[in-house]
């Protein structure tokens, strides 16, 4: 996730002690009474309204030899070291159609074998220095990652086995015999999340013929992969010209840069450029997709559409457009879905804006009775937004939590080398997060009509609801045509 | 993980905020102690202040000594339904508006810390408790339940597992409570664990970060000093009796699609020589790809597609458990043997070096990787002020580790991992009454 997204941010810190458990106002469950109390401002409580102004700790920037970006930010606080490496052409958006999990599969293959270390010793190893080193490729995503950390004492060694599986993974075939097996059994246990589904078919339906449409590898495809496939998107795709390499915490950028051309010396650039898939476009006409999960006690719910990407001038005002929908338990989908009408424990609104166009997406779980309720006021809301303008305070507030969320994020030097990343992948300016808080602040009532209005169309709402089958069929064929599916992924009845 | 939270019996309110300009970090050393000053207010509320200056950010968690153990049978669910009732408005603040204020306007100078302590001090001195707020809130918890618990694969087994290695009431019942529960609570009853509970000399509260210690500490007496106390809350008792022999439960789950194995070992309290034994002897156990369970029964056996575990840290005894997703189809009590055989061999043999390195070294790079978050560091001392009545443990935890030897892991091998001290719950697809159907036009 490269967006700020700071009001899951400031919850990610609530939660921790005391979650959103907060703010519901149930009134009792599956009845229309009026709620008994709703929520209420005293305005007593002194608040300062001073808005934050922020100057971010820039990395040290510089480019290796062989074109690998990388970005140090120096933070002595803590002896640790954390290390994220963005391979921009190998992630699962480039591969091959009909072949979904070699990506994947690549990238957790780094870790099983090289000339020199078995994939025990690696384990080993890695576990003696205390370090960490994970390797993947996530569906709808154009990058592989390689993220490591470690005590800064003994970086050189564990740096080391990180370049190993980086430049020379030799693939053996018994591991990767044994990896998917695992693989296999776990596409199977994923298959018993409302979450999964949801996604699954969700994806599905707004990406359509793109690549991002696909969230996991099956298992036809899975026993397809030989090594030496691994190898070849290996040896084409983990270059560094395109590559960045961010490092975050006890070191000092003018010695490491000199090791890193030593360290990384064996990885060599290569001629490849990026070909990107056409961009999916929104889909048109309603449509309402059941994921029949016998036995559910709650509908999980998700509407939206595709709407932007992340260079798109919207982009702010998308930000704050969400947040007023239903960016964390202060907005209006959590306030009046919880609040007032106890359906559930949580609802949100999120968008995922990436270098292709991504959906806005509002969602939760409900108890399968309110399944209705719920329908009529997801839609209430998406009409409220494009419909009325957005109160001066309510949107006063919006902004102010999104700043205010932001400058707590930068507590963590991960986070502001994330952000730090996010502003090379995309090519913005230098000072793009010091002015992020002035430019949400200078988002309008206006502006905000006039995204929802162009991202957010009710008659073009893909539907997914994963559930009890037999008892929302007859609720959400109001809402569109209506197909279903088994939890296996099976089209199992549809609308003529 | 110190302290898991779906556990921990003490509850935790907190927030973290942001109010300055990020300051340049580039200090020559690090220094990796945490300075915690301490100081008692008239009305025994206990005050923890860790000044630190290189990040503009702080965080409050006010610590109450309460969790699910102090339930009694018949009213189980209370200490975590005070969770959401701390959010339902105080003399002073509205329904729902904490949440508003913190998310609107944490993130200005100075006033943000009054609004902090304003906010806690009021819930503290005069929380609303009602029936429509009651009622409003069961039925939150009971969203919260289906979430988590009703709706998903292995989503009883935590219950499960409770239940069957605890005999004591204290342990043997989750925190979320019953739905049958929930809904038998008075407002009497509530305003009860309200009063005796959530008491300024049962509470601590905890400051960290970039603040005034002088200033802060005025605000927190004009906040919280008038806040009368309360007679002290009664100690529960958390002993269990000798187990006789090892305890066995099969569940069906309608959801998961393949089995789980969970094996629990009933270990000592948090915080006690033999826990850190235990907690080091299980990640050399479980804890990763490098560890013996996951190279025996993943790798080299290819039994199982995952195996996990851990030491849990609770002020009574504590449970270390050890989880197992066998591959679908292989034989559950071959994989239990091949786990015994290897807390057998961790019985007859010293661990490796390597080994006790390994865990030295994570733990180490794990507090480094935390303690930037001053949200962290305030929920840890708190936290660790209440359990043990140690908020510098902080500071010494990972020498605490450091301490294990390799004769300690042998001995608590031999004294803990012994059938008399297990319990197994195997969780099973439910099997699938019929095809389904497919549904009708």
């Amino acid at each position: 996730m490269d967006c700020p997204n700071p009001s899951r941010l400031l919850l990610a810190g609530l939660v921790a002690a005391a979650p959103l458990a907060a703010l519901a106002q149930a009134p009792p469950a599956d009845t229309k009474e009026v709620p008994l109390s709703k929520v209420e401002r005293k305005n007593r409580v002194p608040v300062s309204k001073d808005v934050l102004r922020v100057k971010l700790p820039r990395p040290v920037e510089a480019s290796l030899r062989n074109g690998l970006g990388v970005l140090v930010m120096e933070d002595h606080r803590f002896p640790a070291v954390n290390v994220q490496l963005l391979i921009q052409e190998a992630g699962p958006i480039h591969e091959p159609a009909g072949q979904p999990g070699l990506a994947s599969v690549t990238a957790q293959m780094l870790r099983e074998g090289t000339p020199s270390r078995t994939s025990r010793q690696l384990a080993e190893e890695l576990a003696r220095l205390g370090a960490t080193l994970f390797a993947s490729a996530s569906f709808g995503s154009d990058a592989a990652t390689v993220n490591a950390s470690g005590m800064s004492d003994n970086l050189e060694e564990w740096f080391a086995v990180l370049a190993d599986v980086l430049v020379n993974p030799s693939f053996p075939g018994d591991e990767l015999a044994k990896l998917k097996q695992r693989l296999k059994v776990q596409l199977q246990q994923q298959r018993s999340t409302p979450f999964f589904l949801l996604n699954e078919r969700f994806s599905r339906a707004v990406f359509g013929t793109h690549p991002a449409a696909v969230v996991a590898a099956t298992p036809e495809s899975l026993d397809a992969l030989a090594p030496e496939a691994l190898a070849r998107w290996h040896r084409e795709r983990y270059v560094p010209q395109d590559a960045i390499l961010a490092i975050a915490g006890d070191v000092r950028a003018a010695e490491l840069m000199p090791r890193l051309e030593k360290w990384l010396e064996g990885w060599r650039r290569t001629e490849l450029s990026p070909v990107f898939p056409p961009n999916p476009q929104p889909v048109s006409g309603r449509k309402v997709l059941i994921v029949d999960r016998p036995g559910s006690v709650q509908t999980t719910l998700a509407l939206g559409n595709i709407a932007i990407e992340r260079r798109d001038p919207d982009y702010v005002a998308v930000v704050v457009m969400n947040r007023v929908v239903g960016g964390g338990p202060a907005a209006r989908l959590f306030l009046n879905l919880r609040e007032e009408k106890g359906y559930t424990y949580g609802v949100y609104s999120n968008f995922l804006a990436l270098k292709y166009p991504g959906p806005w997406r509002a969602g939760g779980d409900m108890r399968t009775e309110v399944t209705e309720g719920a329908m009529t006021e997801f839609l209430k809301e998406i009409g409220r937004i494009r419909d009325e303008k957005v109160p001066d305070t309510e949107l006063e507030e919006a902004k102010r939590s999104l700043v205010a969320s932001f400058a707590l994020s930068l507590e963590q030097p991960t986070q502001l080398l994330g952000y730090a990343i996010t502003r090379k992948v995309y090519g913005f300016p230098e000072d793009y997060w010091d002015t992020y808080p002035i430019r949400i602040m200078a988002v309008t009532a206006d502006d905000v009509q006039r995204v929802a209005r162009r991202y957010v169309d009710p008659e073009s709402l893909q539907i997914v609801a994963v559930g009890d089958g037999g008892k929302i069929r007859a609720v959400m064929e109001k809402y569109g045509p209506v197909e279903v599916y088994d939890t296996e992924g099976r089209l199992v009845a549809a609308d003529h | 993980m110190r302290f898991p939270k779906s556990l921990a019996p003490a509850a935790v309110f907190a927030l973290a905020t942001p109010h300055l300009l990020p300051a340049e970090t580039g200090r020559d050393r690090p220094d990796l102690r945490v300075p915690i000053q301490k100081v008692k207010l008239g009305n025994g509320l206990r005050v923890l202040l860790s000044e630190d200056h290189s990040a503009p950010t702080y965080s409050i968690a006010v610590t109450y000594n309460v969790g699910s153990r102090d339930e009694r049978p018949g009213r189980t669910g209370f200490a975590h339904l005070f969770e959401h009732m701390m959010f339902q408005g105080s003399a002073n603040v509205g329904k729902g508006e904490h949440f508003i204020l913190i998310q609107n306007y944490g993130g200005s100078m100075n006033g943000t810390l009054e609004m902090g302590l304003y906010l806690e001090a009021d819930r503290m001195r005069s929380l609303a408790v009602n029936q429509a707020n009651l009622d409003n809130q069961r039925h939150a918890v009971q969203e919260e339940r289906r979430l988590g618990i009703d709706n998903q694969p292995y989503g009883k087994t935590f219950e499960a597992i409770l239940d069957t290695a605890y005999d004591n009431f204290a342990y043997k019942h989750a925190p979320i409570g019953s739905m049958e529960d929930l809904n038998a609570a008075s407002v009497q009853d509530v305003a009860d664990f309200f009063r005796i509970y959530y008491a300024p000399n049962n509470a601590v509260l905890t400051l960290v970060g970039d603040f005034d210690p002088a200033d802060a500490l005025a605000r927190i007496r004009k906040h919280f000093e008038p806040i009368p106390s309360q007679p002290a809350p009664p100690v529960p008792d958390t002993t269990e009796p000798a187990q006789k022999s090892e305890r066995r439960r099969t569940l069906e789950d309608a959801f998961a699609q393949t089995p789980r194995i969970d094996i629990v070992h009933k270990i000592p309290p948090g915080n006690t020589p033999d826990w850190y034994a235990v907690n080091v002897m299980s990640q050399i156990l479980a804890s990763g790809d490098s560890s013996r369970l996951y190279q025996k029964l993943v790798k080299e056996k290819e039994v199982a597609v995952s195996v996990f575990g851990g030491a849990q840290a609770r002020r009574g005894p504590s449970l270390a458990s050890i989880v197992v997703m066998p591959r679908p189809g292989k034989d559950f009590a071959e994989v239990e043997r091949l786990v015994y055989e290897e807390l057998q061999r961790v019985k007859a043999e010293p661990v490796a070096d390597w080994e006790l390195t390994k865990v030295r070294r994570q733990e180490r790079r794990a507090t480094a990787q935390q303690l930037p978050s001053t949200l962290f560091r305030a929920i840890e001392i708190g936290t660790s002020a209440v359990y043990y009545d140690d908020p510098e443990l902080i500071n010494s935890y990972d020498d605490k580790i450091e301490a294990v030897t390799k004769d300690d892991i042998q001995r608590v091998a031999r004294t803990y991992l012994n059938d008399v001290n297990r319990a197994v719950v195997i969780t099973v697809p439910k099997p699938k009454a019929a095809p389904a159907a497919a549904p009708s036009h």
